[in-house]
């Protein structure tokens, strides 16, 4: 038998799943968002993004997970970067470090941000037994951001972790003998080197962020709606179509993705690990 | 100097990352229901975890769930590596991309596809609709953890084994599987990890009589999470914290058989951890009895007292399979859509109405309900306004919406709605976050109907939503209670079920139903139409209409009972006697109950409520 027909039996399983669970599952979206209750085509589900309401949440989801996926990149980074010199550890330590929270539910950390950020919360107490001013953040954009920075920053951390460690000591120390300084070798070697695993990490950051509809309910107090809460009431109002007509807004920014990833993650298997 | 810096860094992190764990465990010991409020040490709400059925249930499901799925993802996702590093580069790519969807994707976005789908094709949501699910979303994490170890396999030993007269599937086993077996481990756990911590994927998924440990925390939110859950959560952490920490702990040599060794760890630690969590899972199981019949109920969430279930399956010998939902709106999707099957359940008011007039509900048969009677009269005429010939619904729980207000932090009287919009309690007000409650405020202020359908009066109440915006503190349905009872804020608009217990646990709170009027509700039981076990049903209506029973549950939630008989039993005379609990009719003329709106009443008030809730809060 022909070696590639062979391959292709044994790869035949795996196709059959990706199209019956990953593409047809989209093409019931696509069918959903482009149809009313009756079945007839209409536009108006994703028209919809037009109304101020809907575009105003979907623009604060926007500022806000961009404005997290920054945070995380400005703390990911130097961290990556005293953890690779530091070479403390076996890799799998360090990852350990930062999977191990996930063992606790993402919904009960959750929680316990409230607990601690909250009006006479946790932190509250402290700071007055310090005689410190109470420090009010929940329930405002501010927390929504935190809450995403908490739970999304392990994506950013890896990712760039794992392509840091990768780079030579070697290249580096070429660099610093041709008499670069810290910063030169930074912005020329080691930065461009990694600019794989952040952009991973920007990905694994921004998408969930972007679409959370949790985190903004629990620490932002439901008075801010995002693009999510904003689906997910859809769904819980039993209008399945119009939460898929805003859903194929949502993957405009997947495609988006896609082509971001093409662009810069050229090491195939990606860098997540 | 500069270390220190770095270190200090290190430590900042790791504080931000581990406190809430923290304050997780803390409260897992913590006297007290209240995150965040420290009561004294106890050890009991770890004694209690290991009786409580519901927890215990969630997580053997749990751990099936992500140990399946891990399985077959990494089994599925190892082989399409090695298929896809001999394809030629263009169908390579192209199943590379696709993949990678459910990684890329929004988790809501997968989710709503996945319902979609199954709903689609006439599958019932259950365990099998999940497992593809996380499956799915589980490849990605294989993939990209075997694939580089598979591009790193070097052929010609491969070659070389089959040379040496080996077969191909020793050589495989032998050659080929130890140099990806870091990757595929990596994959499993990754997996693994990532299944145990979905909630948006499995919420969208789940069937009936499911619950993992996420689901069951989103419903308990309504309520309270339960600290036992705490417990649970503990000790979990605390295992894997401790065999991960003996797995790694001396960085290995990287020597050939140091490698192997590691693996072997790796294995021995993943089945224990297997091991030790399916033993905290089963062994507490209780034998299961001989049922002879089974009943499905779907409740609000804590809205029983959990031993009446134990009594009733054991007088009865009828197996419960309890269910609990969180809005009468997702009840009303899950039973519409026929996506579980359930025999009864306690909707509200208005949302029986709708289920009347959408021929879901069975009459019930009253005459094989003697316990009936216990329900006051009165009780069943309130009940007219939704059920107008008493055919379809027994009363459960009834109360009023109000003003819960600290005495302490409110220094006027508190008569009427308007405090609510009074600049003085800037940021120190909660509202509820659903549209009738919310609407239900605005328009009793307003002094129109609750029920209204006139555009003018429903844009006028939407503005006056809306310019209370900035003054709110947060939207929430029970968390009221705890915010209050917590001293977070000075005003809440709650139900009247919840006073009792708050006043029991903060003396300073007082409740109100504002003389403007209000809202007035009646939950109660019904029995589905394409209900299997009717018999069941009845007897389940007829055990809990008994005045013990209806007791036992008053007491457990608080609420106020429509069981006259139960009312009299009540030892308490100030409970008995409270107008907070059994409002006079003074108080009860002014209030109304909600009707159903029709499905374009429904969404002529979804739109405007989303309109309060993309307005600017500040």
């Amino acid at each position: 038998m022909n070696k590639r027909v062979k391959n292709s039996i044994y790869a035949s399983p795996y196709v059959v799943w990706i199209i019956a669970f990953i593409i047809i599952p989209l093409l019931f979206i696509a069918y959903y968002g482009f149809t009313d209750g009756e079945g007839n085509f209409t536009m108006e589900n994703v028209a919809a993004i037009t109304q101020p309401m809907y575009y105003k949440a979907l623009w604060l989801s926007v500022e806000l997970s961009v404005l997290s996926t920054l945070i995380c990149l400005l703390l990911a980074y130097p961290l990556a970067l005293i953890l690779r010199n530091m070479h403390i550890g076996s890799k799998g330590f360090i990852v350990f470090i930062f999977i191990l929270p996930m063992w606790m539910n993402f919904l009960l950390r959750t929680y316990a941000w409230q607990a601690i950020l909250d009006v006479n919360g946790v932190l509250d107490q402290l700071l007055a037994a310090l005689n410190l001013p109470a420090f009010n953040i929940i329930n405002t954009p501010a927390a929504i951001v935190f809450g995403m920075v908490y739970d999304f920053l392990p994506f950013m951390v890896l990712p760039i972790y794992n392509v840091l460690i990768k780079i030579d000591d070697n290249t580096i120390n070429a660099a610093r003998d041709l008499g670069a300084d810290y910063f030169t070798t930074l912005r020329k070697i080691i930065i461009p080197l990694s600019l794989p695993g952040i952009a991973s990490g920007i990905i694994m950051v921004f998408v969930p962020a972007l679409t959370t509809f949790v985190i903004s309910d629990i620490l932002g107090g439901g008075k801010l709606l995002l693009i999510g809460n904003i689906i997910e009431n859809k769904v819980k109002a039993d209008n399945l179509n119009m939460a898929a007509g805003l859903s194929l807004i949502l993957m405009i920014f997947i495609v988006l993705n896609m082509m971001f990833t093409a662009k810069y993650d050229k090491s195939e298997g990606g860098n997540m690990l | 100097m500069k270390n220190v810096a770095k270190k200090i860094y290190l430590v900042l992190i790791m504080l931000f990352l581990y406190l809430p764990i923290g304050v997780l465990i803390f409260a897992s010991f913590n006297d007290s229901k209240i995150l965040g409020k420290w009561n004294g040490f106890t050890l009991k709400w770890y004694t209690q975890l290991f009786e409580n059925e519901a927890i215990l249930n969630s997580l053997r499901t749990t751990i099936f769930l992500a140990t399946l799925s891990a399985i077959i993802a990494t089994v599925l996702g190892t082989l399409a590596c090695l298929t896809m590093n001999r394809m030629r580069k263009v169908p390579k790519s192209i199943i590379m991309s696709i993949t990678n969807i459910p990684m890329l994707n929004a988790e809501i976005v997968t989710g709503l596809a996945f319902m979609l789908l199954f709903v689609g094709v006439g599958m019932s949501l259950s365990l099998s609709t999940v497992l593809i699910a996380h499956v799915t979303f589980c490849i990605p994490y294989v993939v990209l953890s075997v694939m580089p170890k598979v591009q790193q396999i070097d052929n010609n030993m491969y070659e070389a084994a089959l040379d040496l007269g080996a077969s191909k599937a020793y050589a495989f086993v032998k050659i080929t599987m130890p140099d990806i077996m870091p990757g595929i481990l990596s994959g499993f756990l990754l997996s693994f990890t990532m299944s145990l911590d979905d909630f948006i994927i499995t919420h969208f998924t789940r069937g009936s009589g499911f619950d993992t440990l996420s689901t069951k925390i989103y419903t308990e939110v309504r309520k309270g999470i339960k600290p036992e859950m705490y417990a649970l959560s503990t000790l979990l952490f605390v295992t894997v914290f401790v065999l991960l920490l003996l797995v790694n702990k001396k960085p290995a040599k990287v020597t050939e058989r140091s490698k192997h060794a590691k693996i072997k760890k790796y294995i021995a630690a993943i089945a224990s951890i297997a091991i030790l969590v399916v033993g905290i899972g089963f062994g507490v199981t209780g034998g299961a009895g001989n049922y002879t019949q089974e009943v499905y109920v779907y409740n609000w969430g804590e809205y029983l007292d959990p031993e009446v279930i134990t009594m009733f399956e054991k007088e009865t010998g009828i197996k419960v399979h309890y269910e609990e939902f969180e809005t009468n709106e997702e009840m009303y999707t899950i039973v519409a859509t026929g996506a579980r099957n359930y025999d009864v359940v306690c909707p509200s008011d208005y949302m029986i109405q709708k289920m009347i007039e959408n021929d879901l509900l069975e009459e019930v048969d009253f005459d094989n309900i003697s316990t009936s009677d216990n329900i006051g009269q009165q009780y069943y005429d309130r009940a007219k306004g939704f059920d107008p010939e008493n055919k379809y619904c027994v009363p459960y729980c009834w109360g009023t919406v109000g003003i819960m207000y600290n005495k302490t932090m409110v220094d006027e009287p508190v008569t009427s709605w308007d405090i609510l919009w009074n600049e003085k309690y800037k940021d120190s007000i909660l509202m509820q976050n659903s549209v009738r409650d919310a609407y239900c405020v605005a328009l009793s202020k307003l002094g129109y109907s609750i029920n209204t359908l006139n555009e003018n009066e429903l844009e006028e109440a939407t503005q006056l939503l809306i310019d209370q915006k900035p003054l709110v503190q947060a939207y929430v349905v029970d968390q009221v209670r705890d915010k209050m009872i917590k001293n977070a804020a000075a005003l809440g608009v709650i139900y009247s079920g919840e006073a009792i217990y708050m006043q029991r646990e903060n003396d300073d709170l007082e409740y109100v139903v504002p003389d403007e009027g209000s809202n007035v509700w009646i939950d109660g039981w019904v029995i589905l139409k394409e209900s299997e076990n009717k018999e069941a049903a009845e007897k389940w209506i007829e055990f809990l209409c008994r005045p013990e029973i209806a007791l036992m549950n008053f007491d457990y939630i608080t609420y106020s009972t429509p069981n006259d008989a139960a009312r009299a039993l009540i030892e308490d005379e100030e409970i008995r006697n409270s107008i907070i609990a059994f409002p006079d009719n003074t108080i009860l003329e002014r209030c109304e109950v909600y009707n159903y709106l029709g499905s374009e009443g429904d969404d002529l008030y979804d739109s405007y409520w989303t309109r309060v809730g993309a307005a600017d809060s500040e």
